[in-house]
């Protein structure tokens, strides 16, 4: 079945470029079903990754010396299916979703070499092809960035955009650069064999390397400026996309150099990961409350998320650092399914955005309102979004998020002293970050959704069409599904040796976490234990209760117009607005928000009549304040002295050249 | 012609014909009117074709009499007859004011053949009459394109080039007695299309500026 999907990507892609203008919006229906022809065999690999699965490999040479492998383990097949299921629900929303769309033609095409590019960087067998794939990702994302818009603000965007990238590629070609000359070999396993037996502090340096080049496309604070700028710029199903799975190949790209090029057996490693992840998970969600532009909050919340997995992560290595590899399986299963999980409700929550967006022509939350009466199913599903991502159940984040806990509360099982507090410093780190980032939704849904309409577009807003809310559907059932039946997730990845790699994770120990579909999950052999099925039913229940007895008490209502203080018109204005619902977030936090305020009063005469008030309150972006910006003058200055070379005169440029000469007939004479 | 090599080899004639050629560099170094210093190139030329002409009898290398031949045709007759032309149709009779005056000038060619001729001596291996051809040559170069720096004019940046570009075939010519004699036709021939070049250019620069002085051209820095 990979084949043929790959095929019809193909396919899709030279549609695009030659078919006729009108109705190109349902060729995306071809990436759909190439989508979900990949989704269906990476699914079908992993399940019977007991018995040895003919995985898709080929290479191909490219000159004597060098070719480029692809190849599929069950780490791999993991990540293709989690683009697979996002790629299929985000090309069947692009055909609604692109309808109107000024140049769907040069969109569709990048559109698919996009997901394509994002498979090839998780088949990618050897450095060379991963660098390519990697690339190629990136410069077809810049390209998608840009496109939407030929304002100024998405330029600046995706300027930003391809620098972070460029960085972290760099930073990822210099580690595998150094691997390849210690191991000799390029392909990932003859890297792993060649580097088994060098010393940890050249490890240590790849390891770094490559963290800081891999964290850049995460997103790891203080590395993530480029994600907030990007995604507001980035059409919907394209930010859906970025956020749900090409941030995971940060993921991707930190599990196979850490745990399968280096063996993962260092454990200050593990706990750098972990305190990076905790710093972004709270960082992030943190920026999140402040934002009142949709698609930024979202993208502050991918931060936010990529900080939950590497968590996970970095527990894993700690665990396996110190030869708990049934932890570390715990903990590493934990991470690749919040992994999975970010990805579905993200991909959700964007393409929930792009809709609202669509409609009401804004990002901004405070001219939203009121939406759930107009778009009632794009309401229903952004809600379980949102319940998804605050991690409550019965929806799939809780499951995640609650094995991430437990593998950071076991991490007081590890026998030294720094990595037990550590990890109890990422589960409270957690802890906040859950809390915090049901506040941010709780102001996201409700400001959007409830309430009236705070704008007249937002009063015109119209249910998006079919293919839309079909693939948000989706999505959300994905969600609950996952919520309820964890145990379908843990089939995927039972028996994964993960990556193929090493031992992480070996097989019996995850069996043991679940046994059935939707049964009970319970960890360290019954260290501690839920029932997500049981969870769903008590809910349903107890919500059915509730409200049957809130129908039973509700005999006499009288209905009358609510006090409006002696105004006399009530304004849609006058409700609770987002910055109002976080003025007590930002009064705690004040420390790390920084926030300034401006007041301009100007009066007829003082100081007692005042014609006009203006007040702008803001946060102080930190890392650009106090980081990128003086980092960014710094490079200026620099360069501004090194101009002074640059005279213009012919006649300077000739002395420099013999000065050039006189000084290597000096040198060498 | 046994007879001419002894007198070659009796007589330091080519220590005799390499030292003109140093002297017409620091010669075109402090003249100022244009039209002679192509004289001075012309000069140089000469010498280094009765160089070349000069090793070909005393080794008795045949294809040295033809790359003779070739610097006499190009180098003496068809540059200087393109320049000439160039320089007339620009009206550039003299370099106004160089950046150094001609007593400096002087100075500083005295002090780089001074430099060259103590440092080349100590590590480069070569024997015979090519130590002296190689020292000069790298005189030659030094010399022309330390006065590239201190024109204004593009015209005699042109001359400067080319008689850097002498320098180095001499130290070439020097090192290895003569490359293959193809390569020397291509180097000349580059050389030729390279002035009939520089002249189109020039005028060009003298229509959109109204002058040649090279500072004018840093008005088009960004």
């Amino acid at each position: 079945m990979f084949l043929p999907g790959l095929f019809l990507f193909l396919a899709g892609a030279l549609f695009f470029a030659l078919a006729p203008r009108k109705g190109l919006n349902y060729l995306y229906l071809l990436y759909a079903a190439g989508s979900g022809a990949m989704g269906f065999s990476a699914a079908g690999a992993l399940l019977h990754a007991d018995a040895p699965a003919p995985a898709p490999a080929f290479s191909f040479r490219i000159s004597p010396v060098l070719a480029m492998g692809f190849q599929g383990g069950p780490l791999q097949m993991f990540f293709v299916l989690v683009l697979a299921i996002l790629a299929a629900s985000v090309s069947l929303y692009s055909v609604g979703y692109m309808r109107k769309s000024q140049g769907p033609r040069a969109h569709g095409i990048l559109y698919g070499l996009f997901v394509l590019s994002m498979g090839a960087v998780f088949l990618s067998g050897d450095a060379l092809s991963f660098l390519v794939s990697w690339e190629a990702m990136s410069l077809v994302s810049y390209f998608l960035v840009v496109s939407e818009t030929e304002s100024d603000h998405a330029r600046s965007a995706g300027l930003t955009y391809a620098t972070m990238t460029h960085i972290g590629t760099s930073f990822i070609i210099a580690a595998f650069m150094l691997a390849y000359r210690a191991s000799g070999s390029l392909n990932f396993s003859g890297m792993a064999a060649g580097l088994a037996g060098k010393s940890v502090a050249l490890k240590s340096v790849i390891f770094v390397l490559a963290f800081i080049g891999f964290g850049t496309k995460a997103g790891v604070v203080p590395l993530h400026i480029w994600l907030p700028r990007a995604h507001p710029a980035a059409p919907s199903n394209v930010s859906a996309l970025m956020s749900g799975v090409m941030i995971k190949a940060g993921i991707y790209g930190i599990l196979l150099v850490c745990l399968g090029v280096l063996g993962g057996n260092v454990a200050w490693w593990g706990i750098a990961v972990l305190a990076a992840g905790g710093v972004s998970s709270v960082l992030g969600v943190l920026y999140a409350l402040m934002e009142h532009d949709l698609k930024r909050l979202l993208a502050y919340h991918s931060v936010e998320n990529i900080g939950i997995i590497l968590l996970g992560t970095g527990a894993a290595i700690l665990f396996y650092s110190f030869g708990q590899t049934a932890l570390a399986g715990l903990a590493l299963a934990a991470a690749l399914y919040h992994t999975m999980n970010h990805a579905i409700f993200k991909g959700l929550l964007f393409l929930g955005a792009g809709s609202v967006a669509n409609q009401t022509h804004t990002k901004n939350m405070e001219e939203m309102g009121g939406l759930i009466k107009k778009m009632p199913a794009t309401g229903l599903f952004f809600l379980a979004g949102s319940t998804a991502i605050c991690a409550l159940p019965p929806f799939n984040g809780f499951v995640s998020e609650w094995l991430t806990f437990q593998s950071l509360i076991l991490g007081s099982a590890t026998p030294w002293a720094y990595s037990k507090v550590i990890s109890l410093l990422g589960a409270a780190a957690l802890a906040l970050t859950g809390a915090l980032a049901a506040a941010c939704f709780v102001k996201a849904f409700g400001i959007s959704f409830l309430g009236l309409p705070r704008s007249e577009r937002a009063a015109e807003a119209k249910e998006a069409g079919l293919p839309m809310t079909a693939a948000m559907g989706f999505l959300a059932i994905l969600c609950l599904l996952l919520g309820i039946a964890p145990g379908i997730f843990f089939r995927l990845v039972r028996g994964m040796p993960f990556g193929g790699f090493g031992e992480v994770g070996a097989g019996p120990g995850l069996t043991a976490i679940v046994s059935g579909p939707a049964s009970p999950v319970s960890v360290a052999s019954g260290f501690s234990s839920f029932w997500p099925a049981a969870i769903c039913v008590v809910l349903l229940a107890g919500s059915a209760l509730a409200l049957l007895l809130a129908k039973a008490a509700r005999r006499k209502t009288s209905y009358a117009p609510a006090w409006d203080c002696g105004i006399k018109a009530l304004s849609p204005r006058m409700q609770y607005t987002a910055t109002a619902f976080t003025k007590p977030l930002r009064i705690i936090f004040k420390t790390v928000y920084m926030p300034r305020k401006e007041l301009k009063i100007s009066y007829n005469l003082k100081p007692l009549f005042v014609r006009s008030l203006a007040y702008h309150s803001d946060i102080t972006p930190f890392f650009e304040t106090y980081i990128y910006g003086p980092f960014l003058a710094l490079v200026g200055k620099a360069a501004m002295r090194i101009r002074n070379l640059q005279s213009g005169s012919l006649n300077l440029y000739l002395g420099y050249i013999m000065l050039t000469l006189i000084g290597l007939l000096l040198m060498w004479a | 012609m046994p007879l001419v090599k002894r007198w070659i080899e009796v007589y330091p004639v080519t220590d005799f014909i390499s030292i003109g050629m140093l002297l017409s560099v620091v010669a075109m170094s402090s003249i100022r009117r244009v039209e002679s210093s192509l004289k001075a190139y012309v000069i140089n030329s000469w010498l280094l074709a009765g160089l070349v002409a000069a090793f070909a009898v005393w080794l008795s290398i045949p294809h040295l009499y033809a790359a003779a031949f070739f610097i006499i045709a190009g180098k003496c007759v068809l540059i200087p007859f393109f320049l000439r032309k160039i320089i007339r149709e620009l009206k550039v009779a003299r370099e106004a004011e160089p950046y150094v005056s001609t007593p400096v000038a002087l100075i500083i060619c005295f002090a780089l053949v001074v430099l060259v001729y103590s440092f080349i001596s100590e590590g480069v291996f070569v024997a015979g009459a090519a130590k002296t051809v190689l020292k000069v040559s790298v005189s030659i170069i030094l010399i022309s394109l330390f006065t590239m720096i201190t024109r204004r004019k593009a015209v005699t940046q042109v001359m400067g080039l080319l008689f850097m570009e002498n320098g180095l075939f001499l130290a070439g010519f020097s090192l290895t007695y003569g490359m293959p004699t193809l390569i020397e036709l291509g180097v000349l021939f580059d050389m030729l299309m390279g002035v009939m070049i520089l002249g189109l250019f020039l005028t060009q620069i003298k229509k959109s500026f109204v002058s040649v002085d090279l500072d004018k051209l840093t008005n088009l820095k960004g």
